[in-house]
């Protein structure tokens, strides 16, 4: 009976507890699974984020963020999302078409970006360079250009992944596009017996690479630092490119169908801030978008700096994306 | 009473019937959800592009030949094994070939790129032996008809060796007496016999491989070579037009349902119940002995060499980081999970629609007629039919219905990837369960109703000796198939629940390839324990 009794009042105080944690607001944050990851950013973001909201902070990850936007457009009125985190730059416009987010009006003058963010809907988080990765004990002899990589030994060979379905992929679609243009589809067609294979997302070229299957493989420039931190192997390297680098900026957008408007704004803002600055080069392996006290992690600066970051116009990719994967599907064949 | 009363049969009318019910009536709901959330006129506008008629072609000539050489491989192989049956590693063997089918596929992609790939085993010993080596072999339409072979050549292997070793040993003793050749043994013994199941299985395998996915965009090394599946990813992930989806979903349907009709295998043999364990009375010549032990060494080497590869790679990962995370166990403990009940309503699912489908195949219970005919294929097509679904339809679908009927979110989660688990594996599990349970009927009906066996007794006493190696294989094979499976948990996630594959695509998405080779090296060793022990468990069981 005394047990019985016991039980009893532990489970009512877990009760309380548990009501306790539910009097507080849940934001809710729909992200792609590698943030969300338990070696992700998103259990450090977690935990320094509620410590000063009084909140609960909760993600939920879908296989890519373009797919959570999808799901937010099939929950329609009765999504629980507040925030979509993870849209790249390149396909915020798709998000922007749909309508479903409001302005963040975050003041982005003091970011520290490459570029300058005009940007009403969508924030930036953090930011990396494509790039393609070689293993310096390997391959000894890497191109400096887009123009080399065609001269390269016929042997020579890289590992893309599809724009249709990566964000890497299109990356490299509209980095080649903002190099040549109209005659883009040419140096397609000449690049195309370099290429080895066309993966559906970067980890099947990364894994791929990684078992010696090709020179090189299309990632960021931040990749080395994750084998340098994580495994102290210093043999991989990124190709700089004399043109520049086609950038990847990723970003958050606030809801409007979002019942915690001020919350979720106050989430953005802290995406912004030094604390979360100081999680993401080690966690989502690109650079934050403020600089902080604690700096980069030492291993960065030994990344290849890229000379340029190169973007398009956000109405160019919206307007001619389809029109581009056509071209590219055309030239490739 | 007559024999062919219907009273004496109504019990195994009902549960199967209405299972086959419920199975046409959710694949109607899918597509009748997401033509609700479309409009009519988009989709009649939607294009079909030239494209896509590509697209349609190289899908079939490749689903083609892969079936083709899945089967001339399989058969070879089963028919070796038959005659070959007494080496000593031939159960591991066979439990190894049944691995290959349900591991997820990318990672017996994997295995097979560290062969045969650019950097693989086989290049790197051509090139220390002679000095030369393969150039872009496995890129392109060889890698993805390896790739398909290497995944249902094993599947045919395992299941033919069933219907070999079913064969009447008698018959072979009458063939030996009348002086048969190798080659006339095949076609007047064996080949009648895997005739009927050769049907079934490569329209099984043809679906399977048409409506591939992982393999054909990873190895087939160019965007010219995609399938269908390919283009209904792209308009429901990347443009989001669910009306092109939808069409193309029918138009797959379309072409695949023939397949599904005859993948259903509506006649069946009568001879192929497992008539006792001994060795075919018929010593094979030297030159044969010789071909087929090299049949199975080329076979084993075929499908161990990949195992190895993931076993080699997996034991560089960090096992003490893997098991101490969390989220692994979680993982771990729900795969588990959803495999165990998926797979117990497999099996109970394909005897209770087996149990009602043989009523319409066999004549002392319905007389012939067109209307017996029609039943029975309907009933087939129900068990069939998502195997010619897209599983983005599928996932879609479910996830339209989660929106229509509120639920907590992880029971649906945990509910669809359940649901869809089963609907995967039934196809497997009646082509398998069904043939037995059809000629138990056929022999024993008239014996056991004059013994006035009923009810539980007649399944105890008659049935389950006969079915009883079926149904630990459709266990282990649905088990395995539901474990290796990423499903529809792919398409929209959720982070109410999280399987062994997607945690293992999770590692491989964030540079930790390492210890997603681990992970595979988890999942093979459980795949593998499953088909070794399963097996052994019930066999010790029978001897105390």
């Amino acid at each position: 009976m005394i047990k019985l009794l016991k039980y009893l009042t532990c489970f009512s105080l877990l009760i309380t507890l548990l009501q306790a944690e539910e009097n507080k607001p849940t934001l809710v944050v729909y992200t792609y699974d590698s943030f969300a990851a338990s070696w992700g950013p998103a259990p450090k973001v977690k935990e320094a984020f509620e410590k000063t909201c009084n909140c609960n902070l909760k993600f939920v990850s879908t296989s890519s963020s373009i797919t959570a936007l999808r799901k937010i457009q099939l929950e329609g009125s009765n999504t629980k999302a507040d925030v979509l985190l993870g849209l790249d730059k390149s396909s915020a416009g798709i998000a922007r078409n749909t309508n479903l987010f409001i302005n963040h009006n975050i003041d982005t003058s003091k970011l520290d970006l490459p570029v300058k963010w005009k940007d009403k809907e969508f924030l930036p988080y953090d930011y990396g360079y494509f790039a393609f990765v070689y293993d310096s004990l390997k391959t000894k002899k890497v191109p400096k250009s887009f123009d080399e990589l065609l001269l390269m030994p016929k042997n020579f060979k890289i590992i893309i992944q599809d724009p249709r379905s990566s964000t890497p992929g299109l990356g490299l679609l509209l980095w080649i596009k903002k190099i040549y243009g109209e005659n883009a589809d040419a140096y397609w067609k000449e690049l195309s017996p370099r290429i080895l294979t066309v993966t559906k997302g970067w980890s099947e070229a990364y894994g791929l690479f990684l078992k010696g299957e090709a020179d090189m493989v299309l990632s960021y420039t931040t990749s080395p630092a994750y084998h340098i931190i994580a495994e102290n192997k210093t043999n991989y390297k990124t190709a700089n490119f004399k043109e520049g680098h086609y950038g990847q900026v990723e970003v958050s957008g606030i809801l409007k169908s979002s019942k915690q408007k001020k919350l979720a704004k106050q989430f953005l803002e802290f995406t912004n801030s030094e604390t979360f600055a100081d999680i993401i080069p080690t966690t989502n392996w690109l650079y934050p978008v403020v600089t902080t006290k604690k700096g980069l992690p030492k291993e960065f600066s030994s990344l290849e700096p890229a000379s340029k970051m190169l973007l398009l116009e956000d109405d160019d990719i919206e307007k001619n994306r389809k029109k581009y994967q056509n071209e590219w599907l055309n030239a490739i064949k | 009473m007559p024999l062919n009363s219907i009273y004496r049969f109504r019990l195994s009318l009902i549960p199967g019937g209405l299972l086959s019910i419920l199975l046409l009536f959710l694949a109607f709901a899918i597509f009748f959800i997401l033509f609700s959330n479309i409009d009519n006129k988009d989709f009649f506008s939607s294009i079909i592009t030239s494209r896509i008629f590509d697209l349609v072609r190289f899908t079939v000539y490749q689903a083609l030949l892969s079936t083709l050489f899945s089967i001339l491989l399989g058969t070879v192989l089963a028919w070796a094994l038959t005659h070959q049956n007494s080496f000593k590693s031939r159960s591991y063997l066979i439990a190894l070939l049944s691995s290959s089918l349900i591991l997820p596929t990318l990672i017996v992609v994997f295995g097979i790129i560290t062969v045969l790939g650019q950097n693989g085993w086989l290049n790197r010993a051509l090139l220390y032996l002679f000095d030369y080596s393969f150039e872009n072999s496995i890129y392109g339409l060889s890698g993805i008809l390896i790739a398909h072979v290497y995944l249902n050549a094993s599947f045919v292997a395992r299941s033919l060796l069933h219907v070999f070793e079913s064969i009447p040993k008698e018959r072979y003793k009458l063939a030996k007496s009348l002086n048969f050749s190798t080659i006339q043994r095949f076609r007047y013994i064996e080949f009648p016999a895997i005739k009927l199941s050769l049907r079934s299985i490569s329209s099984t395998i043809f679906l399977l491989c048409f409506t591939s996915f992982a393999i054909v965009l990873t190895l087939g090394g160019s965007p010219s070579y995609n399938t269908l599946e390919v283009a209904i990813y792209e308009a429901i992930k990347i443009d989001f037009d669910i009306p092109l989806a939808l069409k193309l979903a029918f138009i797959q349907l379309s072409i695949t349902i023939v397949l599904v009709f005859l993948s259903a295998n509506f006649k069946v043999g009568i001879s192929d119940i497992k008539t006792s364990t001994q060795k075919i009375p018929w010593l094979e010549t030297k030159k044969l002995r010789i071909l087929q032990i090299s049949i199975i060494l080329f076979s084993s080497i075929l499908f161990i060499l990949p195992l190895v590869s993931i076993l080699i790679d997996g034991l560089g990962a960090n096992f003490i980081k893997i098991f101490s995370d969390i989220v692994f166990i979680e993982s771990f403990i729900t795969s588990l999970i959803i495999a165990s009940i998926s797979s117990i309503l497999t099996v109970l699912f394909a005897l209770l629609i087996s149990d009602t489908r043989r009523n319409f195949n066999i004549n002392h219970r319905i007389k012939k007629t067109k209307f017996r005919s029609f039943i029975n294929m309907i009933i087939a097509f129900s068990g069939n039919i998502y195997l010619a679904i897209p599983s983005l339809i599928l996932g879609l679908g479910f996830f339209l219905l989660s929106l229509k009927f509120e639920a907590p979110l992880s029971y649906w989660a945990f509910g669809s990837v359940l649901c869809a688990n089963i609907l995967m594996s039934l196809p497997f599990a009646l082509s398998i369960l069904y043939p037995p349970m059809a000629n138990v009927a056929q022999r024993y009906d008239k014996l056991s109703f004059s013994l006035n066996l009923k009810g539980s007794k007649r399944w105890l006493y008659c049935e389950w000796p006969y079915i009883k190696s079926s149904v630990l294989y459709v266990f282990a094979l649905s088990f395995c198939l539901s474990l290796g499976d990423l499903g529809v948990i792919a398409l929209f996630g959720s982070d109410e629940i999280s399987t062994l594959p997607w945690y293992l695509y999770n590692l491989m998405g964030s540079y930790q390839t390492k210890d997603a080779a681990g992970v595979a090296l988890i999942l093979l060793i459980l795949t593998l324990s499953v088909f070794i022990f399963l097996p052994r468990i019930f066999t010790r069981k029978k001897d105390v």
